[in-house]
């Protein structure tokens, strides 16, 4: 083993040495590019950079700040909604039997075409952006959850009744644990798609936020704001899928365990 | 030679069949069978002689198809929580330490068990089956032997007044088994348990057992009972290498042999 980790470690360092070696060359590429064809359409690394500056200097924490407070706010709710939901429909058939239509027929919308309406009824502040992304999360981890609960394996469940355990001591030491995994999974997928909602509102109809601030560059034919706009939703997006990454090591260390 | 206060379980024309694909399979022809309280049955037969099954129907995990089965007197409905039961598959949670998976039984409700108290015990049990050094291990870090350990730690520790085992030993070597078979022997006295323990060693059966009852091949019926008369505490060690061990061991694999060839038939 220690071989081997000494091994993927060698050759992570010529990745990661790789890696910056076609990234400068890409930007390198990007600025010549820019500045024999004019900066117009593609803008020029150096000129997002220095905007971005600019913007970190004003007022990017508010716009960071918005979409940010959406994005969580609205995985929160829809997280523990959508877990709750999937716990309790999973383990009862009847209910799953019933509802089970009327859900897929809801999940089928492309859920962010409900974007304009949700505008309609909460204006244009970050209501509708949180009821988008809570809606979208929600769905996600309702139905991972919601297929986590009925695989469960029957025995573990019958070992703990067999023991003296009581139906919500079922769901605590067996049925939410076993489901873990499903909902770290649809965790995983929700975070970005929680990222997409956001923007998608703001891009629509908004005053605040990274959305907002690539439409209003859109809107002027600011190149060098747009791709600068798109610059913090990426690093916004890393930083993300890192959280989830991370999240992931550390409730799923059992499963990485091998005998 | 049951000390008995009573009868603890009686099962009466209890039968099971099973629909699989279609087709009906008799995995137990009615039969009756009384448990007294204290009493430590063996359950020996071939494979498929529905042995488990009968562990099943008095944890109250499958109906009956016929018959009806009574614990203390009473039907046994729903799942029945008098009973301690180790099934064959080890039913750990994959998603816990072997410490925190023998603690669970004492983390419910019902048992309320202070912390502190229930790591001493839980450390006890580890020890009791040998597990020390693997208390923060996950099943997946385990070997099956392992496993079956915890298994048996974990229904242990509650010290259910019923303990239904399907072929705890299995898996165990042959020093360790003798290990275990002691502590087993030990515990199931001093906390006057009530024991149905299936397995297919014989040797195994005839050294713990007050009765020894012998299936035929599928579908399971009862051939012979034999009570064992060898006298308690006995010494798991040396008990096989006895007159009477022999005997008993003789008279039984008599009526197991012809079932077992049978049972390897099908």
């Amino acid at each position: 083993m220690r071989t081997d980790a000494d091994g993927t470690n060698e050759s992570g360092h010529a990745i990661l040495a790789w890696q910056i070696g076609v990234g400068v060359a890409w930007l390198a590429a990007w600025e010549i590019a820019g500045d024999v064809t004019g900066s117009t359409w593609i803008s020029r690394p150096s000129l997002i950079g220095a905007r971005l500056l600019t913007w970190a200097r004003g007022d990017l924490y508010i716009q960071v700040a918005t979409t940010v407070t959406e994005v969580v706010v609205g995985l929160l709710i829809g997280t523990v909604c959508g877990i709750l939901a999937g716990l309790w429909f999973g383990r009862s058939p009847l209910l799953a039997g019933v509802m089970r239509p009327i859900i897929v027929a809801f999940y089928s919308v492309p859920l962010i075409a409900l974007t304009p309406l949700f505008i309609m009824f909460f204006g244009l502040d970050m209501l509708p952006k949180i009821v988008l992304v809570t809606i979208v999360v929600f769905f996600l981890l309702f139905f991972n959850t919601f297929a986590g609960a009925q695989e469960v394996d029957a025995d573990l469940i019958a070992a703990l009744d067999l023991m003296g355990g009581t139906t919500r001591e079922r769901f605590q030491k067996v049925i939410a644990p076993a489901c873990v995994a499903w909902i770290i999974g649809g965790i995983k997928v929700a975070l970005p798609y929680a990222l997409v909602a956001a923007t998608t509102g703001e891009i629509l109809a908004a005053r605040r936020g990274l959305g907002f601030l690539l439409s209003d560059a859109a809107s002027q034919f600011d190149m060098t704001g747009l791709y600068a706009a798109l610059v913090v939703l990426m690093l916004l997006g890393l930083a993300v899928a890192g959280a989830a990454s991370g999240l992931e090591r550390r409730l799923l260390r059992w499963r990485h365990a091998t005998g | 030679m049951p000390l008995g206060d009573g009868e603890k379980i009686r099962l009466v024309g209890v039968g099971k069949r099973f629909a699989t694909r279609g087709q009906e399979i008799e995995a137990l022809r009615p039969i009756d069978l009384a448990v007294q309280a204290r009493e430590f049955v063996a359950l020996v037969g071939p494979s498929g002689c529905g042995k488990s099954t009968i562990l099943n129907l008095i944890a109250g995990l499958l109906p009956p198809s016929s018959g009806e089965v009574f614990y203390d007197g009473a039907p046994v409905a729903a799942v029945n929580r008098r009973v301690g039961y180790m099934t064959q598959k080890d039913t750990l949670l994959p998603w816990r330490s072997a410490a925190d998976n023998i603690r669970v039984a004492l983390e419910l409700k019902c048992r309320a068990v202070p912390k502190r108290q229930a790591a001493e015990r839980v450390a006890q049990m580890i020890e009791l089956v040998g597990l020390t050094g693997f208390e923060r291990h996950y099943p997946a870090e385990l070997s099956g032997g392992m496993r079956k350990r915890v298994a048996l730690a974990r229904t242990l520790i509650y010290e259910p007044e019923t303990l239904l085992m399907d072929e705890p030993f299995g898996a165990l070597d042959a020093q360790l088994k003798l290990l275990l078979l002691d502590q087993l022997q030990v515990l199931t006295r001093a906390r006057q348990m009530t024991v149905v323990f299936v397995t297919h060693d014989l040797g195994e059966a005839i050294t713990l057992a007050d009765r020894v009852v012998v299936f035929s091949a599928r579908p399971g019926r009862i051939r012979a009972v034999r009570e064992i008369e060898l006298p308690r505490p006995r010494d798991v060690f040396t008990v096989r290498f006895g007159v009477e061990f022999a005997r008993l061991h003789e008279a039984l694999w008599d009526e197991l042999k012809d079932e077992v060839v049978k049972g390897t038939d099908v």
